[in-house]
């Protein structure tokens, strides 16, 4: 294909300010991927083309400069083509076989490889034993890789060719040569997203990414926004596409996608339920991440807004598997939990290698008390992906339930290496280190969940509680205030929220310390709630008499006694903090 | 968004995105292997065959037919062993199917003996249901899958015998010719039958389900007993993965990962695959109920007490005490008792690690393990507290009464595990008795005992921890009575059967590094043995310490040496280590004579003599009284030295090192010198004295012990030349000269030390 190194040099050549110049570089590539049938590339392509300006009609690039090779294979490929997109792979291998150009090479390997493919899949139900399920292979790979490895030496592959040997390489294992075929690919043909996204899902760590030697391409922003989605470098991604944004790509449902999970990922909830609604707006027949947008509803337990969700996907196409998770998500919410399970046993059956679902199945299977059934799907979403925090937290939580503390310290210590900033692990090893009367661990754990944001504001309340039990009393004291200034200054109202507690203890600790003013101030708080409201008020009449006995009761005092039956005027909240020693 | 081809196609038989291909409910399946069964049977079946080979291939057909998949060569040897004429039939046959075409293959399913009807095999009989099985099986499977049996036969057929399809007309005009005789045909299809590719069965991929729990088993028997036959670590780690790799369900493959990593310390892959393991024999076990005998409750239990023992072997006491607390109240909220008898004798395992008195625990254990008849625990326990008992001296014959007893026990339920521990036990014992022979015969007894388990796998010696502690027992015999050929003998058969990584190489390690540093004090190399410090401190810190402070002490370094015994004596009786506290007081009594400070000895002596006497440790008795019998010496009451030595002189010669015989021997001449003047046969004292010293010279030149010969030598050229006996006098001062010059050490003044 002769336009390809015409389309590397002005992919590198151009930048951002030139948006004209990559809409066309995207009709072109949208253009030699169709014929070529790599679908999903042409959508990515295209959704961002869709997103740009249109170009007016003078501009528009010229059709492909056809080479003498194209024409002569002009009718077998044009025959073979049909025969791939009706899923025929293996008769579109055998009348592409003679085809010289490189268009017509990639579909004849490219067919091969799917049809190899294709008969791994169907052969799986046909196979004889049970050890033999995991045998069955896609036996064109050796061949494909013989034939593209020859190729390579010589020098003979194109960025497509390229890009499959690569895929090929991954299926046989050979992930190290893999990178570095995709590498090249990259760099050979830039604009082909394939080989972007086989890369990201090859690249381990940032330092494999730094290693790697990528060509310098306004494709390449994207590919680091992804990639630092996926390594969980959230801030870094979200600058990334901040950039693009305002690069001229706003209008890309694909970045608004992305930004969503990247919020999601870092549970930032309003701002990802924000940009997912946006999302539905200019996209509504969308099923692609609605399976996040439907966590994060679930999550704020929004009923009516997840329930038309799921009508409106299963509308849409209900053989989807991210309709199957939303739907699961529903009927999870509706507590309805075996249904639940269901749908995500079919999300899975549509495709087992997806992550989420077996997690998700996980966690119905615990709500079921089914632990065994949970702790299944834990492990194979843990197999399908080590990194898994979720699942690895999930198992945590089962073990903990069958009340074996010790033994779930290990599952919360893998999920806590995952996610080292997130506070529910460590508020779950906490639990699990004060059940086995480890009260240093458990403090470190409370202490560190608190610092590195607490997000269900348990942590203080934990830590106070612990320290509370071990006569820490001065420290305990602390962790009460802190907790109190925490909770009112975050402003929503939380459940489970236990400011009586924390009142009713510091009151007492007050009183304790002779320090009467701020204990009444607090007793006086307690009457606020009603399940320390009694206490509040023995407090003040025992503050009362303390008085009594040392010095004459001081008037305002009395008057806040005397009429105990009229509400105490409310001080704001946030005034608490004064009292704060 | 996934990767772009994995979504594709839809697969209908997959649940829970594991695709069953038991989706019919067909137990058995039809393998290559399968069918060479059945051919076999087909050919005994029709064919006449002589009654002898008949009765032999009759008693091959049922490990044939429940074992492994065997490879073809394999299997065609083994029937050839018993009837070559019908291995050979058994093989056209094969060959006719995989050399021609899938009706062959059809045909000869539809020719089987239908055992409903046929005489020969009866439908109940294992045969019969076997034909059966595999007649059912086959029918059920659909078109495709018929086809790719066909195909794996040929592929089947063409591994195990490769060059055999040149030969087909050979073969044919043979078989035609039965008549010509066997041998003749024996000779013509050996060489081709064997020619099999002798590679191990397991590298070849996949494996079959029986071949992978074969497998599985024998390297899991082989780390039990000799993990040096068992693949390398490495190489094992290589085929599990493998094996997970086709069957993630595998579960046994995470507990035999578990087991492998273990052996190379490797905490955090073996937790993993422990904890993996569990997860999965979880699953394997949801049917039952969660707090009964059977179901996953009881996995749970045991998963948390696995893991105690887990944390236990790396030394993690703490963390083992909390998993071990976890089993306890698991097993005690579902009353499983026998589980809770496993972690009782845990937990008092645990303690006696931890350094504490468990006895009361152990005796607990022993109890209630006798009254749910686990004889395994309750024995175990019993060796437990003869351990324990052996070290607060417990009377010889309550503890030998006990060993005993359990032996009687072990050997009615054959726990020869359990007997080689108790062997090796009384090796210890008896070792620390100080009764050398009676060790060396025991450590003798383990050592030629046949294995009581059906010998395995080709082990024929294990390298369980009995062996290793018995041959570490007779590696320090040996060097005691100076036969060093024989260590080194011994220790180049423990480093074979213990290479280095291996979990019992310490026990050898500490060994041979003690009794280097042993060799080379009595050589007086000390500068040769202060680096082997630090070696041995990094094994055993006690022992360290004191090898420290007897360098210290030979270097002259005295108050160095005196502050670590002072140190090592608190340590020792702190942890009741009642031999180390005696060796550490002998040697401040060294010290104190080293400023001639002899009296200040003799209460310590005293003690240490009280202490052995007390715990029946002879050979410290024997050594104390030396010590005793040189203070008096050097305090000026040689009779009395004299009498004390004649009580120590018996058991030392009787079963003391060579060293200790040598230095008893000196100080009696000693002593006998010294009375030289005050007797009135002092002639004839004087000549009994310089035999004895040549009695001595004797042993220390065995040892190659140069400065002690020195000594003798210098004795000796004054005793005679107090008889007067210029020549022997002349020679042994030349002797005495001689060592001088090449030990080039000024002498230590000789009345300094033992």
């Amino acid at each position: 294909c002769l336009i390809t190194p015409n389309l590397k040099m002005a992919a590198l050549c151009s930048e951002f300010g030139d948006l004209v110049q990559i809409k066309k570089q995207l009709i072109s590539v949208i253009s030699l991927c169709k014929e070529r049938g790599l679908v999903h590339s042409v959508k990515w392509a295209s959704e961002l083309a869709f997103a740009l300006d249109p170009l007016p009609k003078d501009e528009l690039p010229p059709s492909h400069l056809v080479s003498e090779e194209d024409v002569q294979d002009l009718d077998a490929f044009a025959l073979a083509k049909s025969y791939f997109d009706l899923k025929e792979y293996d008769r579109a291998a055998y009348f592409l076989r003679g085809c010289h150009s490189k268009k017509a090479y990639f579909l004849y390997m490219y067919s091969r490889y799917l049809s190899g493919e294709k008969k791994k899949d169907d052969e799986t139900v046909d196979s004889l034993g049970p050890l033999e399920k995991g045998q069955v292979r896609n036996e064109a790979l050796r061949e494909l890789r013989v034939e593209l490895s020859k190729k390579h030496r010589a020098g003979e592959l194109d960025g497509f060719t390229l890009y499959l040997y690569g895929v090929v390489l991954r299926k046989l294992d050979l992930l190290k040569e893999a990178v570095e075929v995709f590498v090249e690919a990259t760099h050979t043909l830039p604009l082909h997203w394939g080989s972007w996204l086989e890369l990201c899902n090859l690249v381990t760590n940032i330092e494999m990414l730094k290693s790697l030697s990528l060509p310098s391409c306004w494709i390449k922003d994207f590919f680091m926004a992804h990639i630092y989605t996926e390594l969980q470098m959230i801030p870094g991604a979200l600058q990334k596409y901040q950039s693009l944004i305002e690069a001229g790509f706003s209008k890309s449902t694909y970045i608004i996608s992305q930004i969503a999970v990247a919020y999601h990922n870092i549970r930032d909830i309003d701002q990802a339920l924000a940009l997912f609604n946006e999302l539905r707006e200019q996209d509504p027949y969308r099923i692609e991440n609605m399976d996040t947008f439907s966590n994060l509803l679930y999550v704020k337990s929004m009923k009516p807004e997840l329930s038309y969700l799921a009508h409106n996907l299963v509308e849409i196409d209900k053989y989807r598997v991210e309709t199957c998770c939303v739907i699961g998500n529903y009927y999870s919410l509706r507590s309805q939990h075996e249904k639940a399970a269901l749908y995500f046993q079919r999300a899975l059956k549509l495709n087992p290698r997806c992550l989420g679902a077996w997690t998700l199945m996980g966690h119905e299977y615990m709500e079921m008390k089914n632990t065994s059934a949970a702790i299944q799907a834990y492990r194979h979403a843990i197999e399908v992906n080590k990194r898994d925090y979720r699942a690895w937290y999930g198992l945590g939580q089962t073990y903990e339930i069958l009340k074996m503390p010790f033994y779930c310290l290990y599952y919360y210590r893998k999920a806590h290496q995952l996610r080292p900033n997130d506070s529910r692990m460590l508020v779950a090893l906490g639990e699990c280190y004060e059940k086995l009367s480890q009260q240093v661990e458990a403090k470190k754990c409370y202490w560190r969940a608190f610092s590195v944001g607490d997000v269900e504001k348990m942590a203080l309340l934990k830590l106070a509680k612990l320290q509370e039990q071990l006569t820490e009393t001065d420290e305990a004291a602390q962790s009460y205030i802190i907790y109190i200034q925490e909770i009112f200054s975050c402003g929503e109202q939380l459940e489970h929220v236990e400011v009586s507690t924390a009142l009713r203890y510091l009151g007492q600790y007050y009183f304790k310390n002779k320090l009467y003013d701020e204990a009444s101030l607090c007793a006086q708080r307690c009457c606020d709630y009603n399940d320390a409201r009694e206490e509040g008020k023995a407090l003040l009449r025992q503050i009362s008499q303390v008085r009594d006995q040392t010095e004459t009761p001081s008037g305002e005092l009395f008057v806040s006694l005397s009429d105990n039956n009229t509400p105490i005027k409310r001080v704001s909240p946030l005034n608490l903090s004064s009292f704060t020693p | 968004m996934a990767s772009v081809h994995e979504s594709l196609y839809f697969n209908p038989m997959m649940t829970n995105g594991v695709v069953h291909a038991n989706v019919f409910g067909i137990k058995d399946w039809v393998t290559p292997y399968k069918i060479s069964v059945l051919s076999l049977l087909y050919e005994m079946t029709t064919s006449k065959i002589a009654l002898q080979e008949k009765r032999r291939l009759n008693k091959l057909i049922l490990p044939l037919q429940q074992g492994p998949d065997l490879q073809l060569g394999q299997f065609l040897k083994t029937v050839e062993d018993c009837c070559p004429q019908t291995a050979f039939a058994v093989k056209i046959r094969l060959n006719e199917m995989a050399d021609g075409e899938l009706k062959d293959m059809e045909f000869f399913f539809t020719t089987l003996p239908n055992p409903t009807f046929d005489s020969e095999a009866y439908k109940t009989s294992v045969v019969g249901l076997f034909i059966r099985h595999m007649l059912l099986a086959y029918n059920k499977l659909s078109f495709s899958q018929v086809y790719k049996l066909y195909k794996s036969l040929q592929h089947y057929y063409h591994m195990g015998v490769p060059t055999f399809v040149a030969d087909d007309s050979d073969m044919d005009l043979t078989s035609t010719e039965v008549t010509i005789g066997d041998k003749m045909e024996r000779e013509l299809d050996s060489p081709l039958t064997f020619c099999v590719r002798n590679e191990d069965p397991v590298s070849r991929g996949p494996l079959s389900q029986k071949q992978a729990e074969y497998f599985l088993a024998k390297q899991a028997y082989l780390l039990k007993n000799d993990d040096n036959k068992a693949l390398r670590p490495a190489k094992l780690q290589e085929e599990l993965n493998n094996m997970l790799k086709f069957n993630p369900d595998f579960a046994e493959a995470h507990y035999l990962n578990y087991l492998n990593s273990m052996r190379v310390q490797d905490i955090y892959i073996s937790t993993h695959s422990l904890l993996h393991y569990f997860d999965r024999l979880i699953l394997s076990g949801s049917e039952g109920k969660s707090n009964g005998d059977e179901g996953y409750g009881r996995s749970l239990r045991y998963a948390a007490l696995n893991l105690a023992s887990l944390h236990c072997r790396f030394g993690h006491y703490q963390l083992a005490d909390l998993a071990l607390q976890e089993a306890i109240r698991i097993a005690q909220e579902s009353n499983d008792h026998v589980c809770l008898q496993h972690c009782l004798s845990w937990l008092y395992t645990l303690e006696q690690m931890k350094g504490s008195d468990s006895s009361v625990l152990t005796e607990d254990s022993v109890k209630m393990a006798a009254h749910f008849c686990l004889p395994y625990l309750a024995s175990l326990g019993i060796q437990s507290l003869v351990q324990q008992g052996a070290v607060q001296g417990k009377s010889a014959h309550e503890l030998m009464d006990a060993l005993k007893d359990t032996d009687i026990l072990h050997w009615k339920h054959s726990l020869s595990e359990l007997i080689e521990i108790s062997l090796a036990q009384t090796i210890s014992i008896w070792r620390m008795y100080g009764k050398s022979t009676m060790a060396q015969q025991q450590a003798q007894l383990l050592l030629n005992m046949s294995s009581l388990e059906p010998v395995n796998f080709g082990v024929t010696q294990n390298n369980t921890e009995a062996f290793a502690v018995a041959l570490c027992h007779l590696a320090e015999l040996h060097a005691e009575q100076g036969l060093y050929g024989g260590t080194t003998e011994i220790f180049k058969h423990l480093k074979e059967q213990f290479p280095p990584h291996t979990q019992h190489a310490k026990l050898w390690m500490l060994c041979d590094l003690k009794i280097q540093f042993e060799k080379h004090m009595n050589d007086g190399k000390y500068h040769l043995a202060q680096p082997l410090v630090p070696a041995i401190r990094a094994q055993n810190k006690t022992e360290g310490l004191y090898r420290k402070a007897q360098v210290l002490k030979s270097l002259s370094r005295t108050t160095e040496a005196y502050r670590i015994l002072q140190k090592l004596q608190v340590h020792c009786e702190k942890t009741r280590c009642t031999e180390t506290i005696i060796r550490v007081l002998l040697s401040t009594a060294e010290l104190h004579w080293e400023s001639s400070d002899f009296s200040t000895g003799l209460p310590l002596l005293l003690q240490a003599l009280t202490l052995s006497r007390k715990h029946h440790l002879q050979a410290l008795a024997s050594r104390t009284l030396l010590h005793l019998a040189f203070t008096q010496l050097m305090l000026g009451v040689p009779e009395q030295a004299l009498s004390v030595l004649h009580e120590a002189l018996e058991p030392i010669l009787a079963h003391g090192g060579i060293m200790d015989k040598g230095r008893a021997l000196m100080l009696a001449a000693r002593c006998q010198m010294a009375l030289v003047a005050t007797r009135p046969n002092g002639r004839e004292q004087a000549a009994v004295a310089i035999h004895t010293l040549d009695e001595a010279a004797s042993y220390f030149s065995t040892l190659n012990c140069k400065e002690r010969l020195r000594d003798v030598r210098y004795l000796q050229a004054r005793l005679h030349s107090s008889l007067g006996q210029t020549a022997q006098r002349n020679r042994c001062a030349m002797l005495f000269h001689l060592l001088d010059r090449e030990l080039q050490t000024p002498r230590a003044p000789t009345d300094m030390r033992l």
